[in-house]
């Protein structure tokens, strides 16, 4: 199906007739996906939205349970539901490859998170081709690829003037089919050849992960420490961060509990009872954040934390490129091993010193 | 290569070497282009890397506080890094014999993206050096700018549209603290919003603990702020936060001034905290 660039408010009306559609546009002093309203113009172009659609899956803060004390007798309420419906229509494969990415993290490994699984379930996602890439993209370096996002449910093909929408999922067929209802003869237009883009953009991301296994870069991280505010901007507006930390609102005989976003670049983050702090200086802060998007991530579910949107780039006051510090791992001059490689190394040593 | 930075690199490289100063806090190039970012050089070799340039928009006088351990520091220091080294003097976070100063009288610096002057060099009251132990290059004309313009058009709106704009603000907030970390007047061990287990800060993301942390930290900074303008300059969400803090440095200079603003010199001027006989006590 080709729908007319032209088209995109009709769609994203026709879709708003039975839930709530999120389209790029400006709230809260930040671009981001935005409830849209009936009327209004829709443009899927451009640069990318600030803010990922993290937390339409993810809130920043968000309520788990009540409790009630009452005649002596203590009620618990949970807050986890099913969730309404809804679209997400434009999103860039960079962030569709980020849904993929939290999906792993509350969906895999033996534990589902019902918060989470809840919104994910109501979601469908209308992911769009990448023709924009701007300076500080590098997806293609982290394995996304502008042309496709395999997470959508539905994917919109540029082709100059208009989208093809093409379904991805059983969720997706039926979106489409209930589009070309609404729009009718809105929804044929005559398209041309699919836009083609590529990011300038390109760290060495697969050797910078290759050599995180096996040598120290303290020097780096020391050197970003030295002037890295470690706001946690970089955190809060990165798609794939899913760090939470659970607190609670208590009144005299009533409470709840809730979880709120995090950071590993705050102090709090590492604070344990006794006032210890394993990570209290700023260069071990910075070198948790980079390890978890390069290598830890990659450790536990065989693909990097990092989809390459640029946006911790862009908004860091300080000037910390994450692009860089790929490339200035990738490229140091070979130094000492970790404890851990030499270990390795050693043991490897000693089974060809049997075999011999 | 601009004046600056050449005789920055030397002079860097010059206290390095003579042992001096164990490091020196400027600036140094990234990636892209304009892209510069806060650099301590602490060998000859990393003096090289210094860059003294119209794009050195961070303020790098804080970081000079977390350095002390490492011996005596040497900063490059323009009109507001200076100022901020006279804030921290005045509240006791250095000693004037711990960092040398290598004063640069500033051309006022460009936001990297669009080109335009940033919005503190547009409101700057001071561009040369209020101290320094030596001086780059020749002294600049001070401009003698308004920075009182845009709280001026804040107070034509009626009071619902002022509720309407902190709103609007306090909902935008993300609360990374990013303003508070990179303030030279936010200098505390522990952060009132970080004391826990006091729990003065609730960790929901609403407008309003943001208005909180927002108004306390306005107020705790108001009577010492040097209107270095960096805790806007690094809002990732671009609030208007240096309106609280002129409106509190214009109060401060009709009702106890004249004042020029925090920083101006070593010991103050500190006019909420010096009592003096005539003080104004209208509402005792
Ligand atoms: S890298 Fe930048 S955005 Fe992230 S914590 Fe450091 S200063 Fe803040
Ligand atoms: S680390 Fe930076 S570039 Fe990578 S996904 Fe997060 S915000 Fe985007
Ligand atoms: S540990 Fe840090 S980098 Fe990793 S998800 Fe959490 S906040 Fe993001
Ligand atoms: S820097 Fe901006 S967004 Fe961050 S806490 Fe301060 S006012 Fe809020």
């Amino acid at each position: 199906m080709i729908i007319s660039k032209d088209n995109m408010g009709a769609l994203a009306d026709a879709i708003g007739a039975t839930q709530t559609v999120y389209v790029p546009g400006t709230e809260r002093a930040a671009t981001r996906f935005v409830a849209h309203k009936k009327g209004e113009p829709v443009v899927l172009g451009g640069a990318n939205v600030r803010m990922p659609p993290k937390d339409l899956l993810f809130p920043a803060t968000e309520k788990m349970y009540r409790w009630k004390k009452h005649e002596g007798q203590l009620s618990l309420e949970t807050e986890a539901a099913a969730h309404e419906p809804f679209t997400v229509l434009g999103v860039r494969p960079c962030d569709m490859a980020s849904v993929a990415k939290l999906d792993l993290v509350f969906l895999t490994k033996g534990f589902v998170d019902e918060f989470y699984q809840a919104r994910r379930d109501a979601a469908t996602f209308v992911a769009v081709t990448c023709v924009d890439p701007d300076g500080d993209c590098f997806c293609e370096a982290m394995g996304v690829r502008l042309d496709a996002a395999p997470a959508a449910d539905v994917l919109l093909v540029d082709r100059g003037g208009a989208y093809e929408a093409k379904p991805q999922t059983e969720k997706g067929e039926a979106a489409v089919a209930a589009w070309a209802e609404a729009l009718g003869a809105g929804a044929d237009a005559a398209a041309g050849d699919a836009v083609e883009a590529h990011c300038t953009l390109n760290p060495a991301a697969a050797k910078a992960e290759e050599r995180l296994r096996a040598e120290d870069f303290d020097n780096v991280w020391h050197s970003v420490a030295d002037y890295c505010l470690t706001c946690g901007t970089c955190t809060f507006e990165c798609p794939t961060c899913y760090c939470f930390d659970i607190s609670q609102d208590v009144r005299a005989d009533e409470g709840a509990r809730f979880r709120c976003w995090d950071s590993c670049m705050f102090t709090q983050y590492t604070l344990m009872a006794g006032n210890h702090n394993p990570r209290a200086d700023r260069a071990s802060r910075v070198r948790q954040r980079f390890m978890h998007k390069l290598r830890y991530f990659a450790d536990r579910y065989g693909e990097g934390l990092c989809v390459g949107c640029g946006r911790c780039i862009r908004d860091c006051p300080a000037g910390v490129d994450i692009a860089a510090i790929i490339d200035a791992v990738a490229t140091a001059p070979e130094h000492e091993l970790t404890e851990a490689a030499r270990t390795v190394q050693a043991d490897e040593a000693k089974k060809e010193a049997a075999h011999v | 290569m601009n004046d600056a930075t050449q005789i920055v690199r030397e002079r860097a490289t010059a206290l390095l070497a003579d042992g001096t100063v164990a490091a020196v806090v400027g600036w140094a190039a990234g990636r892209g282009d304009h892209d510069r970012h806060v650099f301590v050089a602490r060998t000859p070799e990393e003096a090289a890397l210094l860059v003294a340039d119209q794009y050195c928009g961070a303020l790098a006088a804080k970081r000079v506080l977390s350095l002390l351990d490492e011996g005596k520091i040497a900063l490059v220091a323009r009109g507001c890094e200076s100022r901020a080294v006279n804030r921290f003097m005045a509240d006791r976070q250095l000693k004037r014999d711990q960092v040398h100063v290598i004063g640069w009288p500033c051309p006022g610096m460009l936001d990297p993206a669009t080109g335009d002057a940033l919005k503190r060099c547009t409101e700057c009251q001071r561009r040369n050096p209020v101290l320094s132990d030596e001086v780059v290059g020749d002294p600049v004309p001070e401009p003698e700018l308004d920075r009182f313009a845009e709280l001026e058009r804040f107070e034509q709106k009626t009071p619902e549209e002022r509720r309407a704009f902190f709103q609007d603000m306090y909902e935008s907030c993300i609360r990374c603290y990013a303003c508070r970390n990179a303030c030279p007047c936010c200098t505390c061990r522990v952060c009132f919003v970080d004391q826990e287990r006091v729990g003065w800060m609730g960790e929901e993301f609403t407008a309003d603990q943001a208005r909180y942390y927002g108004t306390v930290r306005a107020f705790h900074t108001g009577d010492r702020c040097i209107e270095c303008g960096e805790c806007q300059r690094v809002c990732p969400q671009h609030l208007p936060l240096m309106l609280l803090m002129h409106k509190q440095v214009r109060d401060i200079d009709g009702l106890f001034g004249p004042y020029p603003g925090g920083g101006m010199e070593p010991e103050g001027p500190d006019p909420l905290r010096t009592y003096h006989t005539d003080d104004l006590e209208e509402f005792m």
